[in-house]
């Protein structure tokens, strides 16, 4: 488990009281079964941050940095992620079954919370950048290819 | 400092007090703008992006802010970072033992000004035109009974193809040295085969990355300043390096602007100083520089080299220089009345292209100037003037899903930069094309697809560079500013602003150095307040095939706001072509099919801020010079 690699990352589950910050060490995959110590680096707080992840809608994912799987967010608790501080940016993939993977990122600047939205699969062409299907050949597509308007449309103007 | 041409240690504070200025040598500098400051509550206000800088600066860490791996080098001084005095004590220490300079047949180098550009598919076909050109040549020759080609060439019809031949005969001699150069420096990437005598990719990034060392703008190519760094001893382009380095710490030291670039054929502009006489404007820049280079005695490779041994690389952590520094001209006080001219050049707003896709050139003989003056006496004096760029016709993505042409201007008339904002973040609006958005990079052993954070910033790759200027009307009677989505700020993709065919989405660029130079000036000499980092939390996800991306932007930069803010006026420039006012709808691209009449354009001032070529690298250089 990765929480055990000094130095490197702890990650613990922590309880589900978002907004009051509270985050109990217990490790991810033994939830509500032992508490664990995480890195002894991490116990110096100004050392280190807490990046708590949760999905929305409140789904159990997996959530991977690189080759390195990070855990489960044991919903309705979040993951929380304990990283040295400042220690550079987190490229994270979010996998839920039945739901697009996530690629977010988490930072360590400071302590903050991540809530990923998840999409399911149907619903893929609700998220920008889904393109729109062109009409078969020989159908009108208007304007394609035509040349730009003669006229220029009005610049916004500044308030006076 | 240097007394009687010996060092001697002394406190800084006396140094200052007694009429030096305290050059920072340590590898903890950073200009102005991405220093520590503190609030007037005394707490501090830290700056994400500093320890990023200092990291890139020193080697540590790579543009995410992530571990470098051990051996590997950042060569960003090209793109506003330059590299620390402990990197480049290394680098004098390793080069003085390496032998890639001697037995380099300096001559096949020095025949040629460039090395021509041939495409590796080309190669052949073009090995293939030469030799039958020879040929038909040594035919001439002998049916002209001379004995060489130069004789032959005194036939105005078969000069150039003579000068061809022979050009290209030398330019394949000067390749291989060229090539045994790079592959001595290191310059060729793992894993990436090279064939020697092809400008393959291997061959173009390792002369990127050349470049990159040496701060040169020539965009991968083998032109005339490539070839003279790579004809010169590797000492002698530490040196180089090594003045540049101290350039930018004692224009910080001394917060000077004037680098010379106003001067023409007829010299310096002029203007009256406070004994009634004419004063050239001075080129402050190289004045200060030379004066601490020689004070220092770091005026030759061979000083310089003796220099790095003589402090350990302990030394650089904090080492700092007194030096006695030629006097600042009398416009010169802790509050200045400067102002910005943008002109915006010859313009044109009418479409590149044709129907069918064909381009329609649109040439320039003035092209967009960025002017700094100092109002002192009821005279307006020059400081600067640099190449900048206005908006042209850029790609965006439209709410449908598909990419159109969108003209993005630059405004006219009076504005006022208010905000300064060092390590600023770019807010992607959804009119990005998705392709830009997206890169691969190896995370924790595993290369995969992130978000390409290098366009957002902060960093010296985002669209807004290092450090902005945000151009806005000043609100009157309580209402707000009114912002257009209009910068000047550093930009990596250089070839916009040195290109014949360079453009921006509106915004006004300047090489990062430039820029963090022009804003560490006018931070420290007009009022201003540090309000520092501006954190928010913004969100936005976008699909790109089969996934979800995210973009999370936990902060807008670090902001200075200056109180009273800074006048900026641009000038329309003149109108060239047909159109004489910009299109302002989405124009369909040439040969793609839509599914139906193009969108809305989206007008927020982030959606015409900024922007990013798609595909671009640092330099613009894969588009072509058109980022």
């Amino acid at each position: 488990m990765t929480f055990r690699k000094r130095g490197l990352l702890a990650v613990v589950a922590g309880l589900a009281i978002l907004g009051t910050g509270a985050a109990v060490g217990l490790g991810a995959e033994k939830a509500g079964k032992k508490a664990v110590v995480a890195d002894p680096a991490a116990q110096k707080a100004d050392d280190k941050v807490h990046i708590t992840l949760q999905t929305v809608p409140p789904r159990k994912a997996v959530v991977k940095w690189g080759s390195k799987n990070l855990g489960m967010i044991p919903v309705p608790r979040p993951l929380v992620v304990v990283r040295p501080r400042d220690s550079g940016p987190l490229d994270l993939v979010v996998h839920a079954a039945g739901f697009l993977p996530v690629h977010t990122r988490a930072y360590t600047f400071s302590d903050s919370r991540v809530a990923i939205k998840l999409t399911p699969v149907s619903e893929k062409n609700t998220l920008f950048g889904y393109r729109q299907e062109v009409p078969p050949e020989g159908a009108a597509s208007p304007d394609a290819g035509a040349p730009p308007p003669s006229a220029p449309a009005p610049a916004p103007v500044p308030p006076r | 400092m240097i007394r009687d041409g010996q060092e001697t240690w002394t406190s800084a504070a006396g140094a200052a007090r007694s009429g030096y200025t305290v050059v920072d040598l340590g590898d903890d500098w950073t200009p102005y703008i991405f220093a520590e400051h503190r609030g007037p509550d005394g707490a501090p206000l830290p700056n994400r992006y500093r320890r990023v800088f200092l990291g890139l600066a020193n080697d540590t860490l790579d543009e995410d802010g992530e571990p470098l791996p051990a051996g590997e080098t950042n060569y960003l001084e090209l793109y506003g970072i330059p590299p620390s005095l402990g990197v480049l004590r290394a680098r004098f220490l390793e080069d003085e033992k390496q032998h890639c300079h001697e037995g380099a047949n300096l001559a096949a180098m020095e025949a040629v000004e460039t090395v021509g550009y041939v495409a590796p598919d080309k190669v052949k076909q073009e090995e293939k035109r030469i030799a039958r050109l020879r040929d038909e040549l040594e035919d001439a020759r002998r049916k002209a009974h001379v004995q060489t080609l130069a004789e032959l060439a005194k036939d105005p019809k078969l000069e150039p193809k003579v000068k061809l031949v022979e050009r290209r005969a030398a330019e394949k001699l000067a390749m291989t040295e060229v090539e045994r150069r790079l592959a001595c420096e290191g310059m060729f990437k793992r894993g990436l085969k090279h064939s020697p005598g092809i400008y393959d990719d291997a061959m173009r990034l390792a002369v990127r990355r050349f470049q990159q060392k040496h701060m040169i703008y020539e965009s991968n190519y083998l032109r005339q300043k490539t070839m003279d760094a790579l004809a010169r001893a590797p000492l002698a382009n530490d040196h180089e390096a090594l003045v540049r380095v101290l350039r930018e710490r004692v224009v910080a030291a001394a917060s000077v602007l004037e680098d010379g670039s106003l001067e023409g054929k007829n010299g310096p502009p002029t203007y009256t100083g406070a004994n009634g006489q004419p004063a050239p404007v001075r080129n402050l820049v190289e004045e200060l520089t030379k004066s601490a280079v020689e004070q220092l005695g770091l005026a030759t490779p061979e000083t310089a080299l003796a220099f790095f041994k003589r402090h350990s690389a302990a030394d650089f952590r904090s080492l700092r220089a007194a030096v006695r520094l030629p006097a600042l001209p009398d416009y010169y006080g802790p509050t200045m009345d400067l102002s910005i001219v943008i002109d915006r050049g010859e313009v044109w707003y009418d479409l590149p292209w044709d129907a069918t896709g064909a381009r329609h050139p649109q040439p320039r003989k003035r092209y967009p100037s960025f002017h700094v003056y100092v109002k002192y006496k009821e005279q307006r004096i020059p400081l600067v003037r640099w190449r900048t760029t206005i908006g042209g016709w850029r790609a965006e993505q439209a709410s449908d899903g598909y990419e159109y042409f969108r003209y993005k201007g630059s405004d006219v008339g009076p504005r006022v930069i208010r905000n300064v904002v060092a390590g600023p973040v770019w807010i992607a609006p959804e009119s990005t094309p998705i392709r830009s958005l997206v890169k691969t990079k190896t995370v924790n052993g595993l290369w995969q697809r992130v978000v390409n954070y290098d366009e957002l910033g902060p960093g010296f790759l985002s669209a807004y560079g290092l450090v902005a200027g945000y151009l806005v009307v000043p609100g009157k009677a309580g209402k707000p500013d009114w912002d257009n989505g209009i910068r000047a700020h550093g930009s990596s993709e250089y070839l916009s602003m040195y290109s014949s065919e360079g453009y921006s989405h509106g915004c006004h660029r300047l090489p990062n150095h430039l820029a963090i130079r022009l804003y560490s000036f006018i931070l420290h000499h007009r009022a201003m307040q540090i309000v520092g980092d501006q954190p928010v939390n913004i969100a936005r996800q976008f699909l790109l095939g089969d996934d979800t991306f995210e973009i999370r932007v936990p902060s807008r930069g670090y902001q200075y706001v200056l109180e009273p803010p800074l006048p900026v006026d641009v000038l329309e420039g003149e109108i060239k072509g047909t159109l004489k006012k910009p299109v302002m709808t989405y124009v369909p691209k040439p040969g793609v099919r839509y599914p139906g009449p193009p969108p809305a354009v989206p007008n927020s001032a982030e959606a015409r801020a900024g922007g990013v070529s798609p595909g671009r690298s640092a330099g613009g250089d894969d588009e072509g010079g058109a980022p």
